[in-house]
Formats: structure tokens, sequence, C-alpha cells
């Protein structure tokens, strides 16, 4: 523990200058550049929509601000777990030149995929002012729900990362469970109001993801209060996942060269 | 009692004992080897290093010879950190330690200027350090306006000397040179060449250098190790190992 916040200080520099760089890399590489980290969940914003407005009719209050929280943080979720599991082999090129703690390589894609959420969080603000939300101050518990957010990620894209060096196919198995966990956090639809009782509001308390999405809609759009008890036990759930991952890391990650 | 006596008066920069080093090949499996296979897989075990020990003395500089696949470019990454010894101790003193090796991993879509910030920060400098660095290696990649373009747009040549200039720019107490002293055009090479006599001439700094030209090595080297199939076969003075090497390799 000591070591991991020894190691946290010393290469924060570097981790943050890897962020950037990538961030850097993706706006050189294409025309419209970091327009593509707004114009990306506005275009699927309008899938969504489409699929949910007119195919199952299932719109609720104020829909576009309710389907751009659901997307921002799914989008972080899936983006940096996805990565995870990828993550040694991509960097190869560092890894097995220089030692760098290897979570710090989640924590770089944290810090990217994070710097675009709140890029993407303005989508948000600027819908909730056009749909004229009451806002109360109860909207600063959107910042507690991203901790957790950031927390869980960080935790479980650890562990995924550490399997990921061994098993090669791990990859298919994340991108189906990913895909499947999309459909049951409610991005673009209400799980509490789509799926039958008890079940939707089983989801929301079992799945983390869907839990933040639902806290936040809460707080932002409908002024209601989080579940704060469940919120503890994810905080702690996730601190847990934290510790296995960087214990895991810490443990096999100067083996990891011989592999990649 | 001579013993003890001399260890106390030298001062030792680098101690490695029994290193060994294993790698499993076969190591990276699939979901379905795992269901299908029950047994363990007969993994094939190749130990690179076996039990290598040896000591350098501050300030001097070692030279690592030994045919293709022998283990020494495993032994400097172990150096360097990259590699957890399977058994054995690596002990650089706390020393800073940098890997100079040909090929550096760049950021191909980022310019040059942008790769010296992001090596240099994984070499453990701070970005106020490099700065000061930064006009310095510049000049000494002799890059000019390509400093600012991308790194894909350069020719491998330009790739190396930048690669080269980064860390032998940015000094390290405990440098590991990996075969990099024929790098670009012939000019950049007596360059570079210079660039390392003179960083190995400084008295406070090791440097443990791989090559397979043994007129380098015997020019540079205060000593050789010499290693064999992941053993070291001799270890001493220059002037008695490189020749039993030369008749061996003969």
């Amino acid at each position: 523990m000591k070591k991991f916040v020894n190691d946290l200080i010393k290469y924060h520099h570097v981790t943050v200058y890897m962020a950037k760089s990538e961030l850097k890399t993706e706006v050189a590489g294409s025309y419209l550049g970091w327009l593509w980290w707004i114009l990306d969940p506005t275009l699927y914003m309008f899938v969504y929509g489409f699929i949910a407005l007119i195919v199952f009719r299932a719109s609720e209050p104020y829909f576009v601000s309710f389907v751009f929280i659901g997307l921002n943080v799914w989008n972080f979720f899936s983006h940096t777990v996805q990565a995870s599991v990828k993550l040694v082999q991509q960097n190869s090129h560092i890894v097995s030149k220089v030692y760098i703690p290897k979570f710090c390589l989640i924590l770089y894609k944290i810090y990217v995929n994070g710097f675009k959420l709140l890029i993407t969080v303005s989508l948000v603000l600027v819908t909730m002012i056009a749909y004229k939300v009451h806002i109360t101050p109860r909207v600063l518990y959107v910042i507690p729900s991203l901790l957790l957010l950031a927390i869980i990620t960080f935790g479980i894209s650890c562990i995924l990362m550490h399997f990921g060096v061994y098993v090669e196919d791990l990859s298919n198995i994340v991108k189906v469970l990913l895909q499947l966990a999309f459909y049951i956090s409610g991005i673009f639809f209400s799980l509490v109001k789509r799926v039958p009782a008890p079940y939707g509001q089983l989801l929301c308390t079992i799945n983390p993801v869907a839990f933040i999405i639902d806290t936040i809609r809460k707080v932002a759009l409908y002024a209601t209060n989080p579940g704060w008890k469940v919120m503890i036990l994810w905080f702690v759930i996730s601190g847990i996942l934290c510790v296995i991952g960087v214990k895991l890391l810490y443990k096999f990650e100067n083996s990891y060269v011989k592999i990649i | 009692m001579t013993d003890i006596k001399e260890k106390k008066k030298v001062e030792y920069s680098i101690e490695i004992k029994d290193l060994k080093i294993i790698y499993r090949t076969l190591q990276k499996t699939s979901i379905r080897q795992n269901i299908f296979k029950f047994q363990k897989n007969s993994m094939d075990k190749f130990e690179a290093l076996r039990g290598v020990s040896f000591k350098v003395q501050k300030g001097q500089v070692l030279g690592v010879v030994g045919k293709n696949g022998s283990g020494k470019s495993t032994l400097l990454k172990a150096m360097a950190g990259v590699f957890a010894p399977d058994e054995g101790t690596i002990d650089m003193k706390g020393y800073s330690v940098s890997l100079l090796s040909i090929g550096v991993g760049f950021q191909r879509k980022l310019t040059g200027r942008e790769n010296i910030y992001l090596s240099g920060m994984l070499l453990g400098f701070d970005e106020a350090f490099i700065k000061n660095k930064e006009d310095e290696i510049i000049e000494f990649s002799e890059l000019g306006d390509f400093i600012d373009k991308p790194v894909k747009t350069y020719s491998s040549g330009m790739y190396s000397k930048l690669a080269f200039s980064i860390t032998a720019v940015l000094e390290t107490e405990i440098m590991l040179v990996d075969e990099v002293l024929s790098v670009g055009d012939k000019k950049f090479r007596e360059k570079s060449y210079r660039k390392m006599r003179e960083l190995i001439s400084d008295d406070d700094r090791t440097v443990v250098i791989v090559s397979h030209s043994t007129d380098t090595l015997q020019e540079l080297c205060d000593k050789i190790l010499w290693i064999h199939d992941g053993v070291v076969k001799e270890y001493g003075e220059k002037d008695i190992v490189l020749p039993h090497y030369n008749e061996f390799m003969s």
C-alpha cells in the first residue's frame, strides 16, 4: 500500500504526460480532431433516441439529457475496461524498455477517458439548460458518483489487464460481457420502469454502472436523493477490487515482458 | 582477511548474485486451450540465464560478450528492472539506471520533440530537467526541422539518431548500452562514439556495454564478462578475456 502511494506520486507526471500524448495523437490523426469527442456521443444519442422513441415508444422526462448521462458514464467505463485487456501488449515498446508500475497504464487510460467524460458533461449541461431542468444543490452528489465510477473502473481494469496478458482471447469474452452489461445498465431506457419489478430495481443495485447512472440521473435531473447505503457498499467493494488488482499487478508485472 | 579489506576500499555499484531468468514459451494460452487441456501445459522452459554472478565497481566500464542468444540482452533488461529475476538478486545500489538500445519505443504519431519528453519522463527525469536538455538533444540528433514532425515520417536512421541522443544526453549514473554504437551514417557514428567515450570517462558513471565488436570493447572497457549459454564463461581484465573470446569465436 505504501509502495502504491509512493509510485503514484513518483509516476504521476509520466502518467499525465502519457495521457496528454494520447489525447494529442487522437486529435492529430483525424480531420475533425477533438470534435469527435462530442460528435461521437451525440451521434449515438440519435441512434438510441431513434430506437427508444420510435421502436419502443419509451420516452423519459428530459430524454436527451437522460441518454447523455447514460452514454457518458458507459463510454468511460467500457472504453477503459475494453482497453485494459490489451494494454500491456499495446505498450510493449514501453514495458520492454523501462520499468513502470503497470497500474500507471490503467491510470493513464482513466485520465484519457476521464478527460473526454468531462468534455461530454458539457453536453449534459447544455441539454439540461435547454430543458430548463430545475437544478438543486443535490447535483453535487454527481461528484462522489463519478469518483465511485473511476475507482470501480480502475479496480476491474487492473484485474482484467493482469489476466489479459496471459489469456489471449480474453478480449473477445470481455467484449461480449460488456455488450450484455450495456443492455442491463439502462443507457437509453429506465431499468426500473422497463424491467419488470423487482428485477429492474435489483439491477440498479447490483450492477454498479447502472447504479451510478441511475444515481446521477436522480440527483441531476429528478432532484431526488441517492441511495446512500448502496453507494457506500459499492465504495467498499470497489476498494477491495482495487487492492486485489494492484496486488496482482505488483506480484506479476515483471514477468509480463517475457510473455508479450 | 585481505578480501575483507579490499571490499571496504572498493565501492561496487552493481552486484548480481545467482541470477536466473527463465522464459516460459507457450505460456500464453487461450480459453479453449484451457478447457480442453486439463493437464498443465507442457511448458517449454528456456533458461536464458542460469545463475550469473558478478560485481562491477563504481566508475568501471564493463563489456559483455557472447554469441547470439547467449543471454546478453536479457541480462541488460534484468538490470534495467524490466524483468524480475526468477532466482537470485540484482542490486544496483539505488543508482539511476537507463537502458540505451536501438529502437526505443516512440509514439509514432507524436513529434520528435514530444517524444523526447515522453521518453525522458519514462526514464525517470522530470519535465524541467528535460526542458533544460531539450536543445542539446535536438542539436545532437541533427534532426533540424524534423524534430517538430511526427516520428512516423522519420527514416530509420533519423529514428535511431533521436533515440541515441535522448539517452546519451539524459545521462544516468549507470548506463546499460545494447549495441547502439553503430547508429546512423559514418559521421554520426563517429560523433556518437565520441559522446560515448565522454560519458564513459566520467569516474562516477558505471557503464555496461553489450557489443559484438571486440575492437570497440577493447578500446572502451575495463573488464569483460563473457556469457556463454546463460552462464559466465569468463570474467576478468579485457586483455585476458578478449583474446580467449576471439579465439573461441574464430
